[in-house]
């Protein structure tokens, strides 16, 4: 491994991200009226005890997938203030990535709707979970973010949360060990009730819903009973074989991430030509490679 | 085949081994589980352990040395091995961690890895890329490209066994004529100074018997409380590492002897005169009193986390690279704690599935997190 790139890559990406969150609650300057478009369309309460939290993963996957190319340029443009005010002008998904994620989440939240009422959203309010700084081992700079978003979710009166995806879920329940993290969460797979849904599909399982939330035979029950059908192959969508997306990888080496996914990719395609995915990470590192789809946009 | 196709083929024949080994043998999981609670109790007391196991193995009649550090570990063996003697070596991640073979030649040795694997690494220059199988990543035609060195008659269509038998060919007339053979330990007993060593090629047994003197060299943390145990982890890493039941179990407990006369037990008799026990520290003592580390002192080396990990199966061994014997998850903790280099960690994925396969049941990913955060400590 290229240890000088490892190292420059990831001071710059920890005084880069580091700064961001702490003055903006987001990792880097995002255009927000994009990331709540899903609210909006929606008239989603705003705020409240229960609150969905996105914590932007759907609506900029394809951003947090190319951090490594952004994180020199945001490095050295120093201040941050510059940076938001050109930020969101150059950091922003396709029209397609945007579309895809109101979809997936106003579907997410309609299913969720169905057992919880009253569900609310921070809107642009809401504060990145700082996964980042846990998956890259800044676990400092986490603890202190953490505590940050703790008490902002105090403030604000929530006292439910309804995570969307594995990373979020894993931070919360990282903060919940290291920093106390006391207000409940739970994650939108493991609540909604009877769903329909069709197709038939091959596992990608998310490492994180996989092995460290205890999810494998959680998200395959609800696939399932929703009538999708599920091929497998032990070699390839075992729970100790099952082989991550490349995303983690990403932020410090693209190069490697691409090449993982790839390899990934074509062990599913071995065992069959669609892949199912529940994770917004996995999504677009596996879908150059293959065809794949989001659990949430096969079952309703 | 490329690497990412190689490794691939060999990932999912060997999680496939494993499993119907696991089915036939349902007493290996008992075991390992058992294994891990012993080596747990060692890892908790290290150095009293150290302390018993020398007794045992003077006692035997053995030698044996604590080496603090590489450098140590290179003088001690030196002193035994001296100059231009021959040395057949096995396969031994401890040795490589020291280079000591290179150490050895420097001081005008001839010195031949027995291993096949191995083997084939040391003749063409390279670096070993698994645990288990250290030329995992040469073709056939690769492997006969480097035994043509030795053997003309090789070329690039010779079959396996032809490559096989030209390389045991060369071996022998080295076995014959040496004077050290020097040989790991996959678990060494407290209780007993005994030594134990699985394999399945015949070369180690000849190591450790032909020539007159035997040196194994091995970490602290291979120290299991009781021969049982001993025996126990080798079968738990035969087991892991796919090939149950193992060919050949080797224990050695201190030189040669014989108690045919008047059943008084004398050395040395056919075998070697002299069994000397390296015990290498570098940094395992160090990572045995830290809460976060010490898990990774439970590996038993058998290569098994090695095949779920996303990095490894890109990069192979060019992630820990030529820093380290050892590569893939076990290898960036090891590599931590032989080397103080937290920098692989960083590639870590935290994929998990090191975790899920591990028969010591080892949070790699919670470990490697823990070396991230010192590496980036130090940025
Ligand atoms: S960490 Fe576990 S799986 Fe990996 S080599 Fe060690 S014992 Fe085997």
């Amino acid at each position: 491994m290229d240890e000088d790139r490892v190292k420059k890559q990831e001071g710059l990406i920890r005084s880069v991200l580091y700064k961001n969150l702490m003055e903006d609650y987001t990792p880097f300057p995002l255009d927000k009226k994009l990331a709540v478009k899903w609210a909006a369309g929606l008239n989603v309460p705003r705020g409240g005890r229960v609150i969905i939290y996105t914590s932007y993963m759907y609506q900029m996957a394809s951003v947090f997938k190319s951090y490594e190319k952004y994180v020199p340029t945001l490095g050295s443009l120093g201040k941050s203030r510059i940076l938001a005010s050109i930020g969101s002008r150059f950091i922003k998904p396709s029209d397609e990535d945007v579309e895809r994620s109101v979809k997936i989440l106003q579907n997410i939240y309609r299913m969720v709707s169905r057992v919880k009422a009253d569900v609310g959203y921070l809107y642009e309010e809401e504060p990145y979970s700082g996964s980042l700084l846990y998956e890259l081992g800044f676990l400092d700079e986490f603890k202190e973010y953490g505590r940050k978003v703790l008490q902002f979710f105090r403030e604000k009166g929530v006292e439910e949360i309804i995570t969307v995806d594995p990373h979020t879920t894993n931070t919360l329940a990282n903060l919940k060990r290291y920093i106390n993290f006391d207000i409940p969460f739970k994650n939108y797979i493991t609540m909604i009730g009877t769903v329909k849904g069709g197709g038939k599909f091959v596992m990608h399982d998310s490492c994180l819903y996989s092995r460290f939330l205890d999810m494998y035979d959680t998200v395959r029950d609800k696939a399932k009973s929703a009538g999708i059908e599920l091929v497998e192959d032990p070699t390839v969508t075992g729970k100790g074989v099952g082989f991550c997306c490349g995303g983690p990888v990403g932020p410090l080496n693209d190069e490697l991430s691409n090449n993982i996914a790839r390899a990934r990719a074509t062990a599913l395609k071995s065992v069959y030509e669609n892949v199912l995915v529940a994770c917004p990470l996995c999504y677009v590192n596996l879908e150059p490679y293959c065809n794949v789809k989001d659990l949430a946009e096969v079952i309703e | 085949m490329n690497w990412v196709e190689l490794i691939s083929m060999v990932s999912a024949g060997n999680y496939n081994e494993v499993e119907s080994i696991l089915r036939e043998y349902p007493y290996i999981v008992e075991i390992a589980d058992h294994l891990r609670e012993e080596k747990m109790k060692v890892i908790e007391n290290l150095s009293t352990y150290v302390d018993i196991t020398m007794r045992n193995v003077e006692k035997l009649g053995g030698h044996a040395y604590l080496a603090k550090n590489k450098d140590d570990a290179r003088k001690i063996a030196g002193e035994i091995v001296g100059e231009n003697k021959t040395v057949v070596f096995s396969k031994t991640n401890a040795a490589y961690e020291v280079g000591l073979r290179e150490y050895l030649e420097s001081r005008h040795n001839e010195v031949w890895e027995t291993d096949l694997g191995e083997y084939l690494v040391q003749i063409s220059k390279g670096w070993p890329t698994h645990i288990v199988a250290p030329a995992l990543d040469m073709t056939r035609e690769d492997a006969a490209k480097a035994v043509r060195k030795i053997d003309p008659s090789i070329n690039e269509n010779s079959r396996v066994e032809d490559i096989v038998a030209a390389v045991r060919k060369f071996l022998m007339t080295k076995y014959v004529k040496a004077d050290v053979g020097i040989t790991g330990a996959n678990a060494v007993a407290a209780d007993s100074g005994a030594i134990a060593l699985v394999e399945n090629e015949g070369n180690i047994r000849i190591d450790t018997v032909m020539p007159q003197v035997h040196i194994s060299i091995t970490g602290i943390d291979k120290i299991v409380p009781t021969l049982r145990d001993a025996m126990d982890e080798v079968m738990v890493q035969a087991a892991y590492a796919g090939i149950y039941p193992p060919t050949y179990i080797n224990v050695t407990a201190g030189p040669s002897s014989t108690a045919d006369i008047e059943l008084k037990r004398v050395s040395p008799a056919t075998g070697p005169k002299d069994f000397h026990l390296i015990l290498l520290d570098d940094g395992r003592m160090d990572a045995s009193q830290n809460p976060d580390l010490k898990e990774a002192l439970l590996c038993i080396k058998c290569g098994r986390c090695y095949f779920s990990c996303p990095i490894y199966r890109i990069l192979g061994k060019d992630w820990v690279s030529t820093k380290s014997p050892y590569n893939g998850p076990t290898g960036v903790m090891w590599n931590y704690i032989t080397n103080k280099d937290p920098w692989p960690a960083s590639y870590c994925v935290h994929s998990g599935g090191c975790k899920e396969v591990c028969p010591m049941k080892i949070n790699i990913p919670e470990v490697i997190k823990y070396i991230k955060y010192m590496g980036s400590k130090n940025l």
